[in-house]
């Protein structure tokens, strides 16, 4: 096929959504997806089809639909195949992890379509084996189609520790606990909002009537205080809101304090092609709205080429619909994690590199206005495996509350943009075609 | 004392001048080590210098890293190991003999390494190589660290993302520097602003960008091969300083050094392309990198690439730094052009200019560099 070709990262509802629709327009799309099934996090399929986790009936028909038209559609699909970020000469980078090489490609446009990063907040012991994320651990449950081996705790906030321990306990093994450390209410202009988007509340009302008769609901204001190893397991310290201390003895803690587009360090550089981001890569307002925000993106990408793109009354106004449903959500949990100034010096912050709360105090002592960037050269934030992506808000924030504000760094300055966005063995590296000498 | 540029050059110069009895002001556009001193390989090594007058200061260099880590000063920030200058055929092997004379006539101490002693020492991280020669007492300091020490031990004040746009002269004399923030009285000035020194001066062209792109690996696992210390291609010796800035010949060179981090990581360099864009990194210049490195090392193919980088280093017209006074205004000095011997040099370099703008003569030789040799005049803007 000739004219111009689209890449499309992420096999989620965003990305699929976005491929269809440029393929509907004619347009010569290619799909990358990481993993070797398609579906994203929200719709992991189970590696083997007999065994899979409990998923709201909406969720299927909406994944149904968009397989049913892609298996029809002229979207190419190439699967393992993990985007790796783009050169400084415009060059889109593909790990291709079925052949263990690395290709490039040059298309003319590329929707990012990564979905979201879960945030987890610093407390000692989280960078212990056995601490896993809540979405971590749901997608294992979903491609593996049973429950984590062990006693599990969960903790944090935000809807997914809900959905998690009502999909543990359908599989037939509850939490040990559920600690939502949000206290806020539910009023009334809160659930009129989401009446707009009922899906939410009958999905809630499922986990948590499932939750209430295995006697597993949650625990509203306790949250994580210490986590460290015990006997082969992991003890771990919580308080509740009446400022009671407990220890309980795990195997594996599941953390969450909500959600974040993956910025994957991807900049657009000089060269590179026509970027738009779509569906939770973009803004987290979830699978419905992703389905939506993949054609607002691929209607970005259409007007760029210069072709009329149809009109996306119908995808704006599903989008408006979801961002509001969304913000009355996040009015009920509490991202905030515990203020660091609480946090005791040995507490790892930069997880890649293993730099703690103290290292950072220290490099702020000097009394002169260390800059961000002589923060992550010195400190080592932000320069492991991840760039910063998993640690540069609580660098900043921390820096920000040692000082009377007046520069507070910026989360960009500490997290990294570099290529490769994931590491990318040499191996593979090494196949990459010798370019002509001419250049 | 106005000290312009925070890199490397800049903050040791800051340091001695401030123990002199200088009062002195670093100021920078941007912060601290964000130019070159912030995204150099760290070698401060004598292996790759041609002989001259550069390989003569990088002895002498290294020594003074050594007084500075024997005083107190950089303890920690310098660990003294030796290079190995790698052939892997016979061509690089005439190449490596030579090299090797050429460092033991400057008294560098070198051990060629053939046969057993060369599978002894590096055939497990090298097996191609067929030939070596290790270039004992050098070094390697990370630059940015190197410069952190130095503000940690103070004495002197850092302005950040603090432009110096002019100077304020009077009867030969600058007097003050210009910055957003209003004009600064001062006594004497130091240009140490690598890249950025172009801004300042009257001539065109004699200081350009020249990129480099660097390889950050994972940590190697506990069972990988045994790295004594940096490898470096034959290869990069030809490579190395051999075009002058804006030639039209070879606007890109490609070398190959392996350098084992105290981390386990390892950093892989190096390009040289005459171009300006630092920020980001091409997969042709990477791969070509790789590959060679992996023909040298076959063990590296295990490990991952985390991270590439590139930075700009200040390369003059004729290859050789600039250090001395600027005509035109006899309280204003120069120190720039360090190109790829930036951290090597930089700390002896402002020892250097501290001696010179007090007065005294300067504990070695650097006529070679004397900024008088392209007749230098600060630019009428500034």
């Amino acid at each position: 096929m000739s004219g111009p070709e689209v890449l499309v990262i992420g096999g989620g509802p965003a990305g699929v959504s976005a491929a269809l629709e440029l393929a509907r327009a004619g347009i010569d799309v290619t799909l990358c997806e990481q993993g070797p099934q398609l579906g994203g996090a929200i719709h992991r399929q189970p590696n083997d089809a007999t065994q899979s986790v409990r998923v709201p009936r909406s969720h299927k028909r909406r994944w149904r639909a968009l397989s049913d038209e892609l298996a029809t559609s002229t979207v190419k699909v190439l699967y393992r195949h993990m985007f790796a970020g783009i050169d400084a000469t415009g060059a889109v980078l593909l790990e291709d992890r079925m052949h263990a090489r690395l290709v490039t490609r040059r298309p003319t446009a590329l929707v990012l379509a990564m979905g979201a990063i879960e945030r987890v907040a610093p407390v000692p012991g989280w960078q212990l084996p056995g601490v896993v994320t809540v979405g971590g651990l749901q997608v294992m449950m979903k491609s593996t189609g049973r429950a984590p081996d062990g006693d599990v705790l969960i903790a944090g906030s935000g809807p997914l520790l809900v959905a998690l321990a009502a999909q543990m306990v359908s599989l037939g093994k509850a939490p040990v606990a559920v600690l939502e450390r949000s206290t806020r209410p539910m009023s009334v202009s809160v659930i009129a909002s989401l009446l707009a988007a009922p899906a939410y509340l009958w999905e809630a009302a499922g986990y948590l009537l499932t939750l209430a008769r295995s006697g597993a609901l949650p625990r509203r204001g306790a949250f994580v205080t210490a986590i460290v190893p015990k006997d082969g397991r992991l003890s771990v310290t919580t308080l509740d809101r009446n400022g009671r201390e407990r220890q309980t003895l795990v195997d594996r803690v599941a953390l969450h304090d909500g959600l974040l587009p993956n910025s994957n360090g991807t900049t657009a550089g000089q060269h590179a092609p026509f970027i738009v981001r779509a569906g939770d890569c973009r803004e987290v307002l979830g699978g419905a709205a992703a389905l939506a925000d993949g054609r607002l993106a691929a209607g970005a990408v259409l007007a760029h080429l210069g072709q009329i793109a149809s009109v996306h009354k119908g995808a704006a106004d599903a989008l408006a619909r979801e961002r509001q449903a969304q913000a009355a959500l996040n009015t009920l949990f509490d991202y905030s994690g515990r203020d660091p100034a609480e946090l005791p010096d040995e507490t790892i912050i930069c997880r890649c590199e293993g730099r703690t709360l103290g290292q950072l105090r220290a490099l702020l002592t000097a009394g002169d206005p260390v800059s961000p960037r002589e923060i992550k050269l010195n400190g080592r934030f932000g320069m492991g495996a991840c760039q910063g992506r998993f640690c540069a808000e609580w660098v900043a924030s921390f820096v920000a509350s040692q000082r009377d504000g007046s520069s507070p760094p910026q989360v960009s300055e500490i997290v990294g943009s570099r290529w490769p966005v994931k590491p990318v063995p040499i191996s593979a590296f090494v196949t990459l075609p010798p370019s002509s000498p001419s250049e | 004392m106005a000290v312009v540029g925070a890199g490397i050059v800049g903050m040791s110069a800051a340091h001695f001048l401030s123990r002199a009895g200088w009062q002195v002001t670093v100021y920078d556009a941007g912060v601290v080590a964000s130019g070159a001193t912030g995204s150099a390989d760290g070698a401060v090594s004598v292996a790759s210098k041609k002989p001259g007058p550069l390989m003569t200061l990088a002895v002498a260099a290294v020594k003074f890293y050594e007084q500075l880590v024997a005083t107190g000063i950089l303890v920690d920030e310098y660990l003294p190991r030796s290079t190995f200058v790698v052939a892997s055929d016979q061509e690089e092997l005439a190449v490596l003999e030579r090299h090797a004379g050429e460092l033991e006539a400057a008294g560098v101490p070198i051990r060629m390494l053939r046969g057993a002693a060369l599978m002894d020492v590096i055939g497990a991280a090298a097996p191609a190589a067929i030939a070596a020669a290790e270039v004992q007492r050098e070094g390697h300091a990370v630059g940015y660290r190197v410069v952190e020490r130095l503000r940690q031990l103070g004495g002197f004040t850092i302005r950040r993302n603090c432009r110096v746009s002019g100077f304020k002269s009077s009867n030969g004399r600058i007097t003050g520097v210009m910055t957003e923030q209003g004009i600064e009285s001062t006594d004497a000035v130091l240009l140490a602003t690598g890249i950025g020194s172009m801004h300042f001066l009257a001539e065109a062209g004699l200081i350009r960008p020249r990129k480099g792109q660097l390889i950050v690996t994972d940590r190697a696992g506990a069972d990988s091969p045994h790295f004594p210390g940096p490898l470096m291609s034959c290869r990069y010796l030809v490579s190395k300083g051999s075009q002058p800035a804006g030639s039209t010949a070879a606007s890109r060179s490609l070398g190959l050094v392996i350098d084992p981090l105290r981390t386990g990581q390892f950093l892989i360099g190096g390009s040289r392309e005459d171009r300006d864009d630092r920020e980001t990194a091409d997969a042709d210049v990477v791969a070509t990198l790789l590959r060679d490195a992996v023909a040298l090392s076959p063990s590296l193919a295990q490990l991952r690439v985390i991270r590439v980088f590139s930075g700009l280093r200040a390369a003059t017209r004729d290859g050789m730094p600039i250090v001395g006074n600027v005509g035109g205004a006899d309280n204003v000095w120069i120190a720039t052009g360090f190109e790829g011997d930036g951290i090597c040099l930089g700390p002896m370099i402002g020892r250097l200019c501290q001696q010179m703008i007090c007065g005294e003569s300067p504990e070695q030789d650097i006529s070679a560099l004397d900024a008088a040799r392209f007749g230098l005049t600060l630019a009428a803007a500034a």
